[in-house]
């Protein structure tokens, strides 16, 4: 009984749907027998993504985010809430090596000390949208009828509020004094509206595994609501999933730029690439590296998720490769 | 094949383009400036009857609609326009004569009665934003209760009189040597009796189409967010304008009016905004011009916050500012430090009344706030619409430097909606706050915004010594006298420091090629009268 069930768990990690009649790959009955042979599904994606540059890249530049964010005092000793009148659009000087901007603020320590929350940000409405689209999915997937009917219309009506606009309308009720307020705010506020595309992803997962052969044989031997989905289907939703609470997490960070942009997200004192990119863009003629450094910072963060998220669907899509 | 076909979708957005421009009617360059018509660059105003319009751009339109009884000569001695003469003998009985023959645009006559029924009128119930301009008159208190829901005793003040058609008397509740000087406020323009429904209130459409007695009338209706056009008022009686008309376009954005300045699509941007005065200068050339306006910017210290009640906290905060910096490099020298309360325009103004509570101390200002125990955390409240972020924040990176506090500028979205939470003694911080007079006299900057029952002391400032000063100086016999006692109650709010003094205002204006001779007024209006039209 025991081995039967590792030799299933391992083997259903691969069951990637549209796997089957590949010669050699994993997810079919056989590889039961040959498990130790065949590389899983998940091996066989690391392998692709070990040789993709582009995984790499995004990689690289998502470690160097996640340094900076954790601790700014490394690449920068300046303090960001230090401005002074007299440093006034000053060109680049030691500390600051992209000069100042028209209220004499570092525009370096500015852009360093602004990763932390919009990673921050990002990461935290990335989680609560993957718990929430996890959780919904799995169930409407699973249990199917007229729970899944009851989802989805909710799925339909809350993809229906776009995103920035609900945003921006809930913000404006938030008291703008309290900025860990405003913060959290803006992770429940992106978690709460941005969940419904991944949660149809993990539905739609969830209904190809669940007619898969392995599942009617779990329930047949035994098993449970709770221990199938978690065991046995789970493993099979988790790569598109992945994928998609990725490039989420690029989008929730230019969300939250966009409304700090629009004055409705992160406020001062608290530091902001939106923000940031606002207070510049009306002396953009007169410098331009005020509103380059925390753009380009914007960007790059941006892209580094989008690309990951994009490297590791090439991986786990066969098609693709 | 291929090519035509793309040809012809590129032409499409070309077409659409000279499809679209053409609907656009009058708008054409050529043809309204052919025939001398200016375009002024306004806001949206928020009233057009001169009973409540107090802002800038209501009060362009309406300077245009209506010849007041006085205006202002370069040395802001008042002088009569519509009026024939006005005189007193003991500065409480006023008897205003007007002159003959003149007309509403309507053919109406503008006769005594079409004062004292306008006048009327803004004063009933006290509903109107500019009845504060009428409480001197005797009788205001029958006509407006101070107790907004008390009926009214009588619908007409009983201090005004009519003699004949073309003059009438004022009796005042007290002797008030300035009143000729404030009869050239907007809230004094004569209405004609079309104006009014049956019950004597000003019909409710009359702002649409305001009739004037001015040099210039409407050429159809206020289009609300879009223009207001005025043509050449032919039977004008006073100096007629040299231009033949003036579309007053409405912008939202300052930064859009500034586009379309540089694009030659407006001729006269009253105000540049801050964040483009770095740039006029190179932009415009000699185009950019400056003119002294009486705006008074200023900090104000909610009194009512126990953070700020003592005095000692406000100096510190007073000292730890470098206007001159601020002015230097936010404002690109395009306002004045102030170091008094009253602005240099108006007769009574001395340098630096302020003294060391203005002066740039930053050590000083440390000591004296850490031993007056000032709060740790600062906030400077302000209108986001205004903008005013850059200076603000300038100010707060000052104070945050100079007195190690905590402090952030705080925008609220609109100045109305700061006003609201102060008025519920929230606590907002310091806050920003700005004056532009009503009339050019010393009272104007004084009685208003700090007397205890001012309408507009937001910060619940109160001395019965200042009060009784100001109330001194306009009854008064001759203005010295009033100046002296003005000059005193000055000094006070030196001592007390209920708001702390930041600039004095001057207008910075952009205009086009096709204009030339253009003013603009302590009040930020443009000179309709001597403006021309260039081609």
């Amino acid at each position: 009984m025991s081995d039967f069930e590792t030799a299933a768990a391992s083997e259903l990690h691969s069951a990637t749907p549209g796997l089957q009649g590949e010669p050699g790959a994993p997810g079919q009955p056989q590889t039961m027998e040959s498990a130790t042979k065949v590389r899983s599904a998940a091996a066989d994606a690391w392998r692709e993504l070990r040789r993709n540059a582009l995984f790499w890249i995004a990689l690289a530049i998502v470690l160097v985010i996640l340094v900076m964010a954790c601790w700014p005092s490394l690449f920068t000793s300046a303090d960001p809430n230090s401005c002074s009148l007299n440093n006034q659009m000053a060109g680049p000087s030691a500390g600051a090596p992209f000069g100042y901007d028209f209220q004499g603020c570092n525009v370096w320590a500015h852009a360093v000390y602004g990763t932390r929350n919009s990673l921050l940000i990002g990461a935290g409405a990335a989680i609560l949208a993957g718990v929430l689209a996890m959780v919904i999915g799995m169930i409407a997937g699973f249990f199917g009828g007229w729970i899944d009917a009851v989802v989805s219309r909710i799925v339909d009506i809350v993809l229906a509020i776009p995103l920035l606009l609900g945003a921006i309308v809930l913000m404006k009720r938030i008291p703008s004094d309290s900025q860990s307020l405003r913060l959290t705010a803006l992770i429940g506020i992106l978690g709460v509206l941005g969940w419904t595309t991944a949660a149809r992803v993990v539905r739609s997962s969830v209904i190809t595994a669940k007619q898969q052969d392995y599942v009617s044989a779990a329930r047949m031997l035994g098993a449970g609501n709770g221990r199938i989905m978690w065991r046995h289907i789970m493993p099979n939703v988790l790569a598109p999933f992945l994928v998609i609470i990725t490039i989420a997490l690029g989008a929730f960070i230019a969300s939250e730029a966009t409304l700090s942009f629009l004055g409705v997200g992160l406020k001062p004192p608290s530091i902001s690439w939106g923000s940031d990119i606002a207070t510049a863009r009306v002396h953009m003629r007169e410098k331009i590296t005020p509103l380059a450094v925390p753009s380009v910072f914007l960007a790059l963060t941006v892209l580094a998720f989008i690309m990951l998220g994009d490297a590791i669907r090439e991986a786990f899509d066969p098609k693709l490769r | 094949m291929q090519v035509r076909k793309l040809a012809a979708f590129a032409a499409l957005p070309v077409v659409a383009a000279l499809a679209l421009s053409a609907c656009g009617g009058k708008g054409g360059d050529s043809a309204s400036s052919s025939n001398g018509v200016v375009r002024i660059g306004i806001a949206e105003p928020q009233f057009l009857t001169p009973a409540d319009t107090n802002e800038t751009s209501g009060s362009q339109v309406l300077a245009a609609l209506f010849a007041p009884l006085v205006d202002y000569d370069e040395n802001n001695k008042p002088y009569e326009v519509q009026a024939e003469s006005i005189t007193t003998t003991d500065n409480k009985t006023w008897t205003i004569k007007i002159k003959d023959g003149w007309t509403f645009h309507n053919g109406e006559k503008v006769t005594s009665d079409s004062y004292i029924n306008a006048w009327n009128a803004a004063a009933y119930k006290g509903s109107s934003q500019n009845a504060y301009f009428f409480s001197q008159i005797e009788g205001y208190d029958a006509v407006a209760p101070a107790d907004a829901k008390a009926t009214p005793t009588a619908k007409t003040l009983s201090g005004l009189k009519k003699v004949d058609d073309t003059s009438f008397t004022v009796t005042l509740t007290a002797p008030f040597s300035d009143f000729k000087t404030m009869l050239g406020y907007t809230a004094f323009y004569p209405l004609p009796a079309a104006a009014f429904d049956s019950d004597g209130a000003v019909k409710k459409d009359f702002a649409e189409a305001p009739i004037g007695d001015g040099p210039f009338k409407m050429d159809g209706t206020w289009q609300h967010d879009a223009e207001i056009s005025v043509t050449r008022y032919d039977a004008y009686k006073g100096t007629a304008p040299h231009i033949s008309g003036a579309d007053f376009k409405i912008y939202q954005q300052p930064s859009a009016e500034y586009a379309d300045l540089l694009a030659g699509n407006d001729d006269v941007m009253k105000q540049i905004p801050t964040e483009n005065l770095t740039t006029a200068d190179g932009d415009l050339g000699d185009r950019f011009l400056q003119s002294p306006a009486s705006t008074f910017q200023f900090l104000s210290f909610p009194t009512y916050d126990k953070s700020f009640a003592n005095v000692d906290v406000r100096r510190a905060i007073s000292m730890a500012i470098d206007r001159q910096q601020i002015v230097d490099q936010v404002f690109k020298g395009s306002q004045k430090a102030a170091y008094s309360f009253v602005s240099p325009v108006v007769a009574g103004y001395r340098d630096n009344t302020c003294g060391a509570n203005c002066e740039y101390k930053p050590a000083d200002a440390k000591t004296l706030y850490q031993q007056a125990g000032g709060p740790a955390k600062l906030t400077i409240s302000y209108n986001a619409d205004g903008g005013h972020k850059d200076w603000v924040d300038a100010t707060c990176n000052q104070l945050k430097a100079n007195l190690g506090v905590e402090c952030v500028g705080q925008p609220e979205a609109k100045f109305a909606d700061l006003l609201t939470k102060v008025q519920k003694k929230e606590s907002v911080g310091v806050f920003r706050m700005a004056w532009v007079m009503d009339y050019p006299s010393m009272e104007d900057y004084l009685g208003p915004l700090y007397t205890t029952k001012g309408s507009s002391n937001y910060y619940g400032y109160s001395n019965p010594d200042f009060d009784k000063l100001v109330q001194d100086g306009r009854e008064a016999k001759t203005s010295d006298e009033a100046i002296a006692k003005w000059q005193q109650a000055e000094d006070i709010l030196a001592k007390d420091m209920p708001v702390m003094p930041l600039r004095f205002g001057q207008n910075s204006y952009g205009i086009s090629t096709k204009v030339k001779n253009v003013e603009i007024d302590l009040y930020n209006r443009v000179n309709l009268t001597k403006i021309e039209y260039v081609g």
